[in-house]
């Protein structure tokens, strides 16, 4: 049997923000796949436009969090980013969102949508090439 | 290439769904509890690779897998939980491979290549 994931010691249940995490990842793993040519089908756009909708709810919802966050400093947040985090995180979204509905983004317009996708890397230190998803090849 | 995902949880069942769809480019099959999968799965025939949490309510792990199994030997049963116990419980019972929560793209991604691309 093929074991993956948390080491024995780490196992935990999945809260609200491995989720927001993992879907953000993702987020950039479709954006970068887009910027190095890859292909798009019919249910990886839906599986795009979707991800991208959950991604900007949960963002504006974490932002006003951080707002809150800012007045009382009782309150927790959890995941400790700042407010031009979340405002790249919802540029990335409306971005993947253009990417789906087949609009083309010119040149400039990928070199910006580069640039917010490295500051994100960054931020959440992801590092995972889309190179190394050879099946993201093929649609 | 059929692929399905159980589990009552939304939020993961939800993310799992979307990342695999976008992986594989197909679409992917969510159920919520294992009895209306397994009533889909005998009228529709059972999907090629399952992803499901080990804690349904209306269905064991085990159950579930013996009973796919049974219908179709070389359907790929991935299961995940947050508990070590159940890792044990469903490798001694034969699934095909065990996620340990937290879990991420990177390990979706690595099950798409080792049982979809690969083949394993």
């Amino acid at each position: 049997m093929i074991r993956l994931g948390a080491e024995p010691s780490k196992m935990r249940e999945i809260e609200l923000d491995d989720v927001f995490i993992s879907r953000l990842q993702l987020l950039i793993i479709m954006s970068k796949a887009y910027l190095s040519g890859y292909p798009l089908g019919r249910h990886r756009i839906k599986s795009i436009l979707e991800n991208a909708n959950h991604v900007k709810l949960e963002a504006v919802g974490l932002e006003e969090d951080l707002e809150w966050f800012k007045k009382d400093m009782a309150f927790n947040d959890t995941l400790g980013f700042d407010s031009a985090f979340y405002q790249r995180v919802k540029l990335l979204s409306v971005m993947a969102e253009a990417i789906a509905k087949g609009y083309d983004l010119e040149n400039h317009k990928k070199e910006a949508l580069e640039k917010n996708l490295n500051a994100l890397c960054e931020s959440i230190t992801f590092n995972k090439q889309v190179s190394d998803m050879q099946f993201l090849k093929v649609a | 290439m059929k692929i399905a995902v159980i589990d009552a949880d939304p939020i993961v069942r939800d993310f799992v769904v979307g990342t695999l769809m976008y992986s594989v480019n197909r679409d992917v099959l969510p159920f919520e509890n294992g009895l209306d999968a397994w009533m889909h799965f005998e009228d529709d025939g059972v999907p090629d690779i399952i992803v499901a949490d080990v804690n349904l309510e209306d269905i064991t792990g085990t159950e579930l897998l013996d009973k796919v199994k049974g219908l179709k030997r070389d359907t790929v049963v991935i299961f995940y939980s947050d508990l070590l116990e159940k890792e044990a419980m469903v490798k001694e019972a034969g699934a095909d491979a065990f996620l340990a929560k937290p879990f991420g793209v990177t390990e979706l991604f690595s099950l798409v290549q080792q049982f979809v691309v690969d083949g394993r």
